[in-house]
């Protein structure tokens, strides 16, 4: 018996039910993100199930309980359909991609290679929380993104667990916040900021170990924390004077709920043009149902970085 | 000497247990460091062809971990958990993998390397190494 509802307008899965767009232009970043309590319909997650690789399917299924096989599914069928809405071409849907690990096991898309076709450059990362799954899509620039609910606490002191694994000039920065909360606000700020580098990187927690590396941004420098968003940069611990320039930031506020970073690299090409910002779209999605674009709306906030925010109507 | 600190193939359960060698840290000639990828989409993956041997931490150990995890990840007391449990499927995220293995050092009193702590990705893993890392620190 077909139960159908007035918001599953496609009962047929195909990928040209997915609104197409097309890839992000260099210096553009476009941030997907699915909120799973919005998911409740159970033959939409078995539509999503069935879009994984055996593989895929195994790693759910291994999930304990209901709410982390969900989570499991929701994060394979973002990738897959966010990867196929760019059209790649007319081989590629979200159940035909193929992914795989690099040396270092990140995961890349492995393109059905063909002689007349050479697959884009398009980087991908995704991150997810118990509440928001987020994918990450550039060409050309290396991509590592991270989201974390704000309510975050640790079990751990944070300033006991800063001092084992943040550079010391972060653990001196959390040391000088007054307030236990703002000080829990900025320690996840820096977190998912370390983290988004790392999966920039690719090479893994022990490629670049966090004390090894430390994030500076406008707000820390002056010490005061409710100034407007300006530049994150990341320098080596070894050698402060290195800012390691080729890699740019963004911080946002996502959905009045989570804090997520996203760590890009700078465009080598335009360095004699000076500091030109990247450009960040966000869409908010439920695949095959709805897609709503919600850069420039209240859902996101920009506090840290130089990224402008793009409204695509 | 080298240190010793690598991803392992596991052998089957029934195996890992019928082969009961001493532990030696350290100086198996048979193994060899390798590097390690840690997918951050919770996928960890183990890329090796070096073996290890040895016997099973001790159920205290075990124990002691499953309560570290418990209490990490508040799981509800009905939730299962086993020694081969992965972390990931228990819902841990990096950062919660990166508390267990502080609360770890702090319960037994060890250092865990940046590139060992990619390694415990289940319970069995986190207490061998612990067990491994108490013998070094008794012998040095």
């Amino acid at each position: 018996m077909m139960k159908i509802h007035c918001y599953e307008r496609n009962f047929c899965v195909s990928s040209c039910s997915l609104v197409p767009k097309p890839l992000p232009p260099r210096m553009e970043t476009h941030f997907w993100y699915i909120l799973p309590d919005e998911v409740k319909s159970s033959s939409l997650l078995n539509q999503y199930l069935d879009l994984l690789s055996p593989c895929e399917k195994e790693n759910v299924f291994r999930m304990q309980g209901d709410q982390l096989k969900k989570r499991a599914i929701l994060a394979r069928a973002l990738v897959r359909t966010t990867i196929a809405r760019y059209q790649i071409n007319s081989q590629v849907s979200p159940r035909s991609l193929k992914f795989r690990k690099n040396i270092h096991g990140k995961p890349e898309v492995e393109w059905q290679l063909d002689e007349d076709w050479r697959p884009p450059p398009l980087h991908f990362n995704i991150s997810h929380t118990s509440s928001l799954i987020a994918c990450g899509v550039t060409v050309d620039s290396l991509i590592g993104i991270d989201v974390e609910e704000k309510q975050r606490t640790i079990k751990n002191n944070i300033l006991s667990f800063a001092q084992r694994y943040f550079s010391r000039h972060e653990v001196e920065l959390l040391t000088s916040i007054p307030d236990t909360e703002v000080q829990r606000q900025e320690f996840i700020k820096l977190w998912t900021l370390k983290e988004a580098y790392v999966k920039a990187l690719g090479r893994g927690f022990s490629g670049a170990p966090f004390k090894t590396f430390t994030i500076r941004y406008g707000a820390a420098i002056s010490g005061n924390f409710n100034s407007e968003a300006s530049e994150i940069v990341v320098e080596s611990s070894d050698d402060p004077t290195n800012l390691t320039s080729n890699w740019e930031f963004t911080l946002l506020e996502l959905a009045g709920s989570h804090y997520a970073a996203i760590c890009t690299e700078k465009d080598n090409a335009c360095e004699g043009k000076g500091n030109v910002p990247r450009k960040l779209t966000v869409w908010k999605t439920i695949p095959f149902v709805e897609d709503e674009c919600v850069s420039g709306t209240g859902a996101v906030v920009i506090i840290g970085g130089l990224t402008e925010s793009e409204v695509i109507t | 000497m080298a240190a010793v600190s690598a991803t392992c193939v596991r052998f089957e359960p029934s195996l890992k247990h019928s082969i009961k060698l001493n532990q030696v840290t350290g100086r198996t000639s048979s193994l060899k460091l390798v590097s390690v990828g840690w997918a951050r989409n919770g996928f960890p993956s183990l890329r090796s062809s070096c073996f290890r041997i040895s016997c099973s931490a001790k159920p205290e150990t075990v124990q002691k971990v499953c309560e570290i995890v418990r209490k990490q990840l508040a799981l509800p007391p009905e939730s299962e958990l086993t020694p081969e449990s992965k972390f990931s499927a228990l819902g841990a995220d990096s950062l919660d993998t990166v508390e267990i293995v502080m609360g770890l050092e702090e319960e037994f009193d060890i250092s865990v390397e940046e590139d060992s702590s990619q390694n415990i990705t289940t319970v069995q893993e986190a207490a061998d190494l612990i067990e491994k890392l108490i013998q070094k620190k008794g012998e040095a």
